[in-house]
């Protein structure tokens, strides 16, 4: 079936229309993003059970972004009343012009920008889903979690585990967004889904968490699939559980597609987000055209480039969805890019501008971000490491573009010996290093790949927005601490 | 607050859904906002939100199943009705052991840090000219800036009774500067929560932030330590007592996340923890917590021992709190030791990471440095790179913490602080 478009945004568009109209009497430029997503999140545990209709993308309420002289501004709102156009356009201006008194008594000038182009286009999407967040039986998806709660605890249990708990959770969400100008109408709506199952467990003097999750561009029957992730849950609890503390230094290591994927994420997708460019905070501008990985290093970002949680039509400016190269075989291409960034810096955008909500404002963000597969199996792989570890699992990363620093905390480290795992585990795992060092030193790249949606990303230490990342497994050298 | 026809809509249809019990929630936002590049505006945003949230709840025997979801303030009498009969439905799916509501309090201590309206045009007029006025000279200066100033009011109404609405500031700086020599740049980032524009702290963290930077210009890869002291004088401090605060919570506790009881030994041995109702410039005072409770001063940690729990209703409930609430601000104190008493010795003096983090669940710590002070042998280097690593529940048995406290918007805790025996692998 697919997604049906929110009516409400429907009923809105004549106002909103008229609103554009209004509003460009006194603007050279005027657009408006309004979204109307719903959906449902449930956890569910041995000790707590709660269901709420709202995940962390749920949201209704309306940005216009205007131009004049050179400068964007928005205002953010919720609650448009048809009936009350020209009051809100009144309303608009005026909290806009009290803002330029005090920029104009504080001095403060504007960063000249041109104006952005408007040209003709109509987008209207309905991507397919098979359940729908709002019609989904939460009375049979709660047993079902209930289910997986008290079956981890047994199977845990019957493994010689001391379980404190078993833990599951399901949110699936129905996107829709309006994006209007003058001569644009751009219609999207498409549901996406992310489940999650952590065990808690307890050892000698420690408790360890678990962390197993799925996602997709798809509706609830995402979680028809959630019991499978179940033993993969208490294996990992096991293992957490007798895991010791990593020897620090450098280390020959394969990264599952995982930690690849929060490698794409933190290297040279951060690195590459072309607003960063404008502000000078990007060491990644004065290397396009050089080397900055090994051969076997090829890299794509773009809501295109794969079907998960954030894989789009348009992004929250109106641009239609991308699939950029960023790295061709260890050499870096181009970056991403935002509408009023690629203004400023002459380039076309690629679809890459997004928002935490609509009354946030649009950055250069990720979608899919990924390693493309090579010819290796995971096999001859590990049988090439004299020492080293398998990484699997990741906690987070943090970005560094000015200076190719690169921060990933992983969860663990399967020791590689003599080309064989040994079953020794290590956890947790700082990895660090130079970005070009860690991709220059990718030597080996396996056949398959994955991609993960299940995480959130920030900019700096704010503005959340959803991405996935993923690719094959690497090999590769890095430092452990 | 000026009663408005959404609302009265929302409490009819509540009172007549057939819920045993229900809350409503009216949250509204003025917000102002300026981006700048270096000192010119990239862009101004204003924003005004108004949403409802509502929960419901059904009574089973001694079970409670509740359900709850947001109402958009615009929703006709028909959408709010079909959310409400939707959620007295979902909540007999999920049932948890009995609890009770908060009830309205008879008497409470009055609550310094009520304000009627925010000034929005004042406070970001603060900000710009701050910013403007910030100490920059050829070689350090502010790369970019954002600005967010905002009124946040919160109208909390239940079926006990309870009717209560806070209003505060709530402002947010983002700051990158720079530093600059012999055309090598480097960065540092800076973001900051606090309720009005504080000018002499910001003036001086960011004249801080900058000389930072100049020393980061000079830094050579971190050695490989092995272990190290630790030391700890910036906002990475409050991961390492958010750790403790966290462990305290109802809901870690109730949950098994944290094994923490009361008379525990969980700190060292002279520290104390308490919550505050208010503190001076956070952005978190409020008289009430979010399921109307009225927020207190209460001793967490005293000599080193939990003393109590902080938390929801639900959760507070279930481990024989009754009148517990959702803290925020808290404050740690006990120092016995100057700042300049623990810089003693050889140590690492970390002024940058990543991204720092502490575990709440396993309490191991992780983050990169980017920028720290290697003190060894008299002398004192600029390091870069490498990592720190350890857990909790050893390095508490020697952590140092210093009689100088230091206010991070909702903490008010040590000035310096140093885990003893950290790992740290150096860049090299």
């Amino acid at each position: 079936m697919k997604a049906p478009f929110s009516p409400y945004l429907a009923g809105m568009a004549p106002g909103l229309k008229k609103l554009i109209s209004l509003l460009r009497e006194k603007y050279d430029y005027v657009s408006v993003l309004s979204t109307d997503s719903t959906g449902f999140q449930t956890a569910i545990s041995q000790k707590s059970k709660s269901v709420t209709r709202e995940t962390l993308t749920t949201e209704r309420g309306t940005v216009v972004r205007v131009y004049r002289k050179g400068l964007y501004s928005e205002a953010a709102f919720t609650g448009f009343d048809p009936e009350t156009v020209e009051k809100t356009a009144e309303r608009i201006s005026g909290e806009l012009e009290a803002q330029f008194a005090l920029l104009e008594s504080a001095g403060v000038k504007p960063y000249e920008t041109a104006v952005l182009p408007d040209e003709e286009r109509t987008i209207f999407t309905e991507m397919e889903t098979a359940r729908l967040p709002e019609t989904e039986d939460l009375s049979a998806l709660v047993e079902r979690l209930s289910a997986i709660s008290d079956q981890g605890m047994k199977d845990g249990e019957e493994q010689g585990i001391r379980m404190i708990d078993v833990m599951t959770r399901a949110s699936s969400t129905h996107v829709c967004k309006m994006f209007l100008t003058e001569k644009q109408d751009l219609r999207q709506s498409y549901t996406y889904s992310e489940g999650m199952i952590a065990a808690l467990v307890a050892g000698e003097d420690r408790t360890e968490m678990s962390y197993t999750s799925l996602s997709g561009r798809c509706g609830p029957e995402l979680f028809d699939r959630m019991a499978e992730k179940l033993p993969e849950a208490i294996r990992i609890a096991k293992d957490l559980l007798v895991a010791e503390h990593v020897v620090p230094g450098e280390y020959d290591v394969i990264t599952s597609p995982e930690v690849t994927g929060l490698i794409a994420h933190e290297a040279f997708g951060h690195g590459v987000e072309m607003d960063m460019f404008v502000k000078g905070r990007a060491l990644g501008a004065d290397y396009i055209g050089k080397r900055v990985g090994s051969d076997m290093v090829t890299m794509h970002e773009g809501a295109l480039c794969a079907v998960d949680v954030t894989s789009y039509a348009f992004d929250d400016e109106g641009i239609p969805a991308g699939d950029v190269t960023e790295i061709d075989h260890g050499i870096l291409r181009t970056g991403i890019c935002d509408a009023l960034s690629a203004l400023r810096l002459g380039v076309k955008p690629t679809g890459n501008g997004k928002r935490e909500s609509f009354s946030h404002k649009v950055y250069t963000r990720m979608t899919n971000t990924m390693f493309d597969s090579g010819e290796s199996t995971l096999e001859e792989m590990i049988a090439s490491i004299q020492k080293g570890y398998l990484l699997e699992g990741m906690q987070s990363g943090m970005e560094d573009p000015k200076h190719w620093g690169i921060q990933c905390i992983l969860d663990r480290g399967y020791e590689i010996v003599d080309g064989r795992l040994t079953g020794k585990i290590v956890s947790p795992l700082v990895m660090t290093g130079y970005v070009p060092d860690l991709l220059g030193s990718v030597s080996m790249v396996s056949k398959d790949r994955e991609v993960f949606g299940s995480g959130y990303c920030g900019k700096g230490h704010k503005e959340w927005v959803k991405v996935a990342d993923g690719g094959p497994y690497l090999k590769a050298k890095v430092r452990l601490g | 607050m000026a009663e408005n026809k959404a609302l009265n809509r929302l409490l009819d249809i509540l009172k007549e859904s057939g819920a045993d019990a229900w809350e409503l929630t009216e949250t509204q936002e003025k917000g102002w906002e300026f981006y700048l590049i270096r000192h010119a505006l990239d862009q101004n945003r204003v924003k005004e939100l108004e949403s409802f949230r509502v929960k419901v709840y059904k009574k089973f025997d001694d079970c409670l199943g509740s359900a709850a979801a947001p109402v958009p303030a615009d929703a006709d009498d028909e959408e709010m009705k079909r959310i409400v009969a939707g959620l007295c439905q979902d909540a007999t799916y999920v049932r948890n052991p009995f609890y009770t509501l908060n009830k309205p309090e008879q008497e409470g201590k009055a609550f310094g840090g009520q304000v009627e309206t925010v000034d929005l045009k004042a406070i970001s007029g603060d900000f710009l000219q701050t910013v403007a006025g910030l100490p920059e000279t050829d070689g350090e200066d502010l790369n970019s800036c954002e600005v967010f100033v905002s009124e946040k009011r919160r109208r909390f109404m239940n079926s006990e009774g309870i009717d209560a609405t806070v209003v505060y500031p709530y402002s947010m700086v983002e700051a990158v500067v720079n530093a600059r020599k012999d055309g090598q740049e480097i960065e540092l980032y800076r973001l900051y929560h606090c309720g009005t524009c504080d000018r002499d702290t910001l003036i001086r963290d960011l004249t801080e932030t900058m000389r930072c930077g100049r020393d980061k210009l000079t830094a050579v890869p971190t050695p490989p330590l092995e272990k190290a002291d630790v030391i700890f004088s910036t906002d990475a401090s409050c991961e390492i007592y958010d750790y403790f605060f966290s462990r305290l919570s109802a809901g870690s506790v109730y949950r098994g996340i944290s094994d923490w009881k009361i008379g525990d030994v969980v700190a060292p041995e002279n520290m104390k923890m308490e919550t505050a109702a208010f503190l001076l410039n956070s952005s978190e005072n409020a008289a009430y917590d979010e399921e109307g409770a009225r927020i207190r001063d209460m001793t967490l940690i005293d000599g080193g021992k939990a003393a109590s729990y902080w938390g929801s209703r639900q959760f507070s409930q279930y481990l024989g709190l009754e009148d517990s609430f959702i803290a925020s601000n808290f404050i740690v104190s006990g120092g016995k030791e100057s700042a300049e008493e623990i810089r003693c010795g050889d140590y690492l003096e970390i002024m940058e990471f990543s991204d720092f983090q502490v575990d709440h669940v396993t309490g191991d710590i992780a983050g990169e440095i980017r920028l720290a002070y290697l003190h060894q042998g008299g002398k004192t280097i600029s390091v870069s790179g490498g990592s720190v690593s350890g857990n909790m529940n050893e390095l508490v048995k020697k952590m140092q913490f210093s009689a100088e406290n230091r206010q991070y918007n909702c903490m008010l805790i040590p000035a310096v602080t140093r885990l003893n025996g950290a790992t740290v692998t150096g860049a090299v």
